[in-house]
């Protein structure tokens, strides 16, 4: 079982061993969204798939990659593209990416008759994004199996979603949603790092 | 045999592979030259899609991840355009982010549109087989010239570890 404190030690100890320099690559820190993740990750089965963006140290802990298997990727640079074959596990950095590729598995799941599901976790700019409508429609008509996350902190980089595009969409009940607003920047830790 | 009979050939070849399934627009339906050579195909084998290149390649990159084999099919090398960040950013680098824990094998099927008797035009003829041979690191590129080379060329695809990219010409269907 994976705790609230858990979850922030271990980014809290990211955080120190970037600013000590022992990480060349950049870093997308999480915080104050410990509880909503505890709470949907209840739901989430072991062999089930989990897609994430480039924020996805707290989805990694909580589906089972060991801690330290994380953090040796982390420190190895691959902080935004996360994975594990054992939990199935996969993540990018390009907004939008994962979406239609967690479609396919989960196309791939009802084809072969396999009963776990797919959980893909987007923002709120890639909610917003077209390739997220035109692969939730498919799912959602193809009754595929495959969960919608949508993780609001309005923010893309740091630039104010509401303010680019005049206005967000409504999110449709079979969508999971929660709004954040976390501590640290959109990469890094706020801090001057001399590497 | 003829260039567009080895392409039959090639797809009924794959067809009896349990792990295959044939996706794109104009695999069910007429629309296309590459349909012509998949009308031989069961229909519980294939995937009519929606106009939606990016997804539709990506959604293959999914199935392959997941142990299936698509053979993904793009009419016109124009269109495959569409879904350059699906190929270039996710495809083709995914064995290098995950350190080959993933190897997805996607074939993916694409044509150089034909000319001759009719020239579709700047959107619907161009040949960019060596543009993409500069720019793919995982997913090999290959072209597929005389009919001699099309089923070797299709059985490696299906027996390699990866993706492949195979380009047809639309001219060859009748002229070789």
């Amino acid at each position: 079982m994976i705790s609230k404190r858990i979850l922030i030690d271990f980014e809290t100890e990211v955080k120190e061993r970037y600013e000590a320099g022992e990480i060349k690559a950049p870093v997308h820190l999480a915080s104050n969204n410990e509880d909503e993740l505890i709470e949907i990750f209840e739901n989430v089965n072991k062999d089930d798939w989990v897609f994430a963006s480039w924020r996805n140290h707290y989805h990694a802990l909580l589906h089972g990659i060991p801690r330290d298997v994380l953090m040796n990727q982390i420190i190895r640079g691959k902080s935004m593209s996360v994975y594990s074959k054992e939990p199935k596990f996969y993540s990018s950095a390009i907004v939008g990416g994962i979406i239609p590729i967690a479609l396919g598995v989960a196309q791939s799941i009802k084809m072969k008759d396999e009963s776990n599901k797919v959980w893909c976790f987007v923002g709120d700019m890639t909610f917003e994004s077209g390739i997220f409508h035109e692969s939730y429609k498919y799912a959602k008509n193809f009754e595929l199996p495959i969960q919608f996350v949508v993780e609001d902190n309005n923010l893309s980089t740091n630039t104010p979603v509401d303010e680019t595009w005049g206005g967000k969409q409504e999110v449709p009940s079979d969508i999971i949603y929660y709004q954040y607003k976390s501590d640290y920047p959109h990469h890094g830790t706020g801090n001057w790092v001399l590497f | 045999m003829k260039y567009k009979d080895e392409l039959i050939r090639s797809m009924e070849w794959l067809s009896e592979k349990d792990d295959t399934t044939f996706i794109g627009q104009s695999v069910k339906y007429s629309g296309n030259a590459i349909y012509n050579t998949l009308s031989t195909l069961p229909d519980e084998k294939l995937i009519e899609l929606p106009v939606f290149e990016e997804i539709q390649m990506s959604m293959s990159t999914g199935m392959a991840m997941n142990g299936l084999v698509p053979i993904s099919c793009f009419p016109r090398f124009d269109f495959l355009m569409r879904c350059m960040d699906a190929l270039v950013n996710h495809l083709d680098k995914m064995q290098n982010m995950t350190e080959f824990t993933y190897r997805p094998k996607v074939i993916m099927r694409t044509s150089i549109g034909s000319t001759n008797p009719l020239n579709g035009g700047v959107q619907h003829t161009n040949n960019y087989t060596n543009e993409f041979k500069s720019i793919l690191n995982e997913v090999k590129v290959v072209l597929l010239d005389e009919p001699e080379d099309i089923f070797p060329q299709f059985e490696k695809a299906y027996n390699r570890q990866g993706s492949t990219l195979l380009i047809e010409h639309g001219d060859h269907y009748n002229d070789k």
